[in-house]
């Protein structure tokens, strides 16, 4: 558990940080969020003391970080910078060692560390163990970042815009890569982000920060539901009701009992349609090719031409997908089933437009909670979900 | 989930840029300067005696293996012109065999022009000869860069070295000018060679175990960074005669003698310095910062984090100071020979009190080959302690 109490950070005249105090409990993830300059990259250093604070407290699972020497205190804390500053001069596996070799691990410790480390990350490690970072992507990057904040098992994570370098759908698979070791690792996390849909995804405590002071610190539902205040409303946006699908995995709405077949269309007929909207072709490996719409199938059309053939990358979500990009994703190509599959194409269900209707207004507290936002006065929104 | 997955391509090698293009034309132009200086200049020079002025001789006078010169030259600059994959056999095969055969035409001229003559006669390189020796090297630099593969480079320079070495056996040099003059002078001028190295070495050395510290504090400190760097930038200016001559007075105050091996040593080493200050700071100030960040948040401490990743990092700047200090010092080391502390100028100066230019040039051509050599040398070094992640080409 991370515990800040009353802490305070002064630059001269400015505050930097003014008498923050919040709580981080054990194997959860805080996010801080706010505009720019509110102090969120200071708060996050004071806690591995890469900045002093002017005053306050700061604790982890009861010990004042400033009993402990610095150097001693940062290498029981993960820490990943936005820039990820992997060394040049290092390899993978050797960018990943850092933090093992200056506990002083035995080298074939650290070896099967670095191996599993890469795997967990996602990446190949007999491929990626002894490349330099100029030889990967910006999304490779941040991967060895994480990786390489993970190495010696701390129990505290400090990640400070860990994805922001990246492109939206590099930035997406991080996420999703993110959400996984998270779920493995429960590790203590504080995540600073500029974007509200990171922060609602990935955050089970989002802290809004708002010069130098904290306004809302609380579960991202809540923060939705219960603006503390004008700022905080403005700030999460107008369209909260869609925000609120950023929590929601199409895991959990997903049908599994879809209609599939490996043998192309040619024994497709209108009985094969058990139900369902859709029959999917998949291959040997079950791997998605494409489906055949039974309503066109019903009114007369061969099989051959009421299928449609797709790439699964570009035609489907995963179980990790949240609904909100589900839903986007569904706009985008104007269906009102998407079928899910695994990271390697392999059919495992689908998740329908009416499914994710029902979530939305499954909570009725979005709809009474817009009615609330227009009387704390906010004018027309602009729906601004992102703060540069 | 398109830019994952595939690296980004390591820089492209110097050998890749010379890929695309249809024709070289770094060897097509230094093959046209060689083969030009070797038709239309004086190949050699006869003198009467070694002080004598020189008459011009066409490259007809060292016979078949003349015109062999000039057949290969030509040959170079139709290498030029043809395809990348023959050309990067070819260029550096055609270096190394024009290189001998030049020098073994210069022996069989020197042959020839003296038979009869009286035993003081003397033939010399002609300018000629010196253009086509300059456009072979730059068809050598070439060549170097066309072959990618490192068995052709290394073959082609052990199959220059045979020629020039069966040449200097079998061939008549022996009888050229600068060899008769390597003779005369070969109980001096090995020590004087040691005495040049001894000199420049001190310099580069005391250069880098001063200028580095420096380095390292310049970019600690701006105040150390005004002062220092100005200091030793002016420092550069000064000319070097006039260097030996400020040095007089501290000296005599510090009561050393002006005269001798210390002051040349002290004078270099300060040439030395502007190089290895700079490049060590602007190493050091070029390391990223969030490298720095990342490394203090990963709880390295300030020696680690110095050592472990400042070093490594600055390494390619700090070794090219101390390469770039090196030619310099090697150059200058030559001036010291006048305040009597030996080394190859001492044939230089010499050389040209006599009016003797051969002499002359036995000290200034192995004063080029040193420095050359200090140069490979400094980059070879560079290739091995530098990193391959951080190194100018690619480890592809
Ligand atoms: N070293 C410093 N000296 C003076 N002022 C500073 C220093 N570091 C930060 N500040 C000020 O403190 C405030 C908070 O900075 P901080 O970097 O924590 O903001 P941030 O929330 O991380 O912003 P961003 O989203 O842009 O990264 C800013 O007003 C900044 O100008
Ligand atoms: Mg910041």
């Amino acid at each position: 558990m991370i515990r800040l109490t009353e802490v305070t950070k002064r630059y001269g005249e400015t505050l930097a940080v003014d008498r923050i105090s919040l709580e981080v409990p054990t194997g959860e993830v805080s996010v801080l969020i706010g505009p720019s300059g509110c102090g969120k990259t200071t708060t996050l250093r004071m806690i591995n003391r890469l900045i002093e604070p002017t005053s306050g407290l700061i604790e982890i699972d009861g010990e004042d970080v400033m009993s402990v020497s610095p150097e001693e205190l940062r290498r029981r804390i993960g820490y990943v910078i936005q820039s990820v500053g992997l060394f040049p001069h290092l390899t993978v596996a050797e960018n990943i060692a850092t933090v093992p070799r200056l506990l002083g691990w035995k080298r074939e410790r650290i070896a099967s560390r670095v191996r599993e480390l890469l795997a967990v990350v996602g990446l190949e490690p007999a491929e990626y163990a002894e490349k330099y970072p100029r030889q990967l992507s910006g999304g490779q990057a941040q991967r060895v970042g994480v990786a390489r904040a993970l190495a010696a098992d701390p129990p505290v994570l400090l990640m400070d815009e860990p994805f922001g370098a990246v492109d939206p759908l590099t930035r997406e698979r991080l996420q999703a890569a993110f959400e996984r070791i998270q779920r493995e690792v429960r590790k203590t996390v504080v995540l600073v982000t500029h974007d509200v849909d990171e922060a609602i995804r990935l955050g089970d405590r989002i802290a809004l920060m708002r010069t130098g002071r904290l306004e809302q610190y609380d579960a991202p539902e809540a923060l939705l539901d219960h603006p503390a205040s004008k700022f905080v409303h403005d700030f999460v946006g107008a369209d909260r009701a869609l925000k609120r699908l950023g929590r929601v995995r199409v895991a959990d709405v997903m049908r599994t009992d879809v209609v599939m077949t490996a043998d192309g269309t040619r024994k497709i007929d209108v009985a094969a349609c058990s139900g369902g909207r859709f029959v999917y072709l998949v291959d040997d490996d079950g791997v998605l090719e494409g489906w055949v719409d039974c309503r066109v199938l019903a009114a007369g059309t061969p099989a051959e031409e009421a299928g449609t053939r797709v790439d699964w990358r570009e035609a489907a979500a995963t179980p990790d997908t949240t609904l909100k990009d589900a839903l986007s994703q569904m706009l985008g190509l104007g269906f009102r089933d998407l079928a899910v599959v695994d990271d390697r194409g392999r059919l495992l269900g689908e998740v329908s437009l009416r499914a994710i209707e029902q979530t939305m207004s499954g909570s009725d507290a979005h709809v009474s909670n817009l009615a609330e936002g227009e009387v704390l006065g906010a004018p027309a929104d602009t729906g601004e979900g992102e703060v540069e | 989930m398109r830019n994952e997955g595939h690296p980004i391509p390591a820089e492209a090698t110097s050998a890749d840029r010379s890929h695309g293009a249809r024709v070289d034309r770094v060897a097509g132009f230094g093959a046209a300067v060689a083969l030009s200086g070797c038709v239309a200049l004086p190949f050699v020079e006869f003198r009467e005696n070694r002080i004598a002025s020189g008459v011009g001789e066409a490259v007809t006078a060292a016979g078949w293996l003349g015109w062999l010169a000039c057949a290969l030259l030509a040959a170079a600059l139709v290498a030029a012109f043809l395809p990348h994959a023959i050309r990067a056999r070819a260029l550096p095969a055609v270096a190394a065999v024009s290189t001998a055969v030049v020098v073994a035409a210069l022996g069989s001229a020197a042959t020839t022009l003296q038979e009869g003559q009286p035993a003081f006669a003397r033939v010399s390189i002609g300018p000629g000869a010196w253009v086509a020796i300059v456009g072979i090297a730059v068809v050598w630099f070439a060549a170097w860069r066309a072959s990618a593969d490192v068995r052709t480079r290394w073959l082609a320079v052990a199959l220059a070295v045979a020629g020039v070495g069966a040449a200097a056996l079998w061939g008549g040099v022996p009888e050229l000018s600068l060899a008769k003059e390597y003779a005369a002078q070969s109980r001096r001028f090995w020590p004087l060679v040691g005495q040049h190295l001894t000199l420049a070495g001190a310099g580069i050395g005391f250069g880098a175990l001063i200028g580095i510290p420096l380095g390292v504090v310049a970019s600690r400190s701006r105040i150390a960074r005004q002062v220092g760097i100005g200091v030793v930038a002016i420092i550069q200016t000064i000319p070097s005669m006039a260097m030996l001559g400020l040095l007089i007075a501290p000296l005599a105050a510090l009561g050393v003698r002006a005269i001798g091996t210390t002051p040349a040593i002290i004078a270099l080493t300060l040439y030395a310095l502007l190089p290895i200050v700079r490049n060590t700071f602007v190493g050091l100030a070029g390391v990223d910062p969030a490298a720095l960040d990342a490394g203090r948040g990963m709880g390295m401490g300030r020696a680690r984090l110095f050592l472990g990743v400042e070093v490594p990092l600055a390494l390619p700047l700090v070794l090219e100071g101390i390469r770039a200090a090196a030619v310099l010092v090697i150059g200058i080391a030559a001036v010291t020979a006048f305040i009597g502390a030996g080394g190859l100028g001492v044939l230089v100066f010499q050389g040209w009190g006599q009016q003797a230019d051969d002499l002359t040039l036995l000290g200034a051509v192995p004063m080029v080959v040193l420095a050359v050599a200090a140069d490979a040398l400094m980059r070879g070094l560079g290739r091995v302690v530098v990193s391959p992640g951080i190194r100018e080409e690619a480890a592809a």
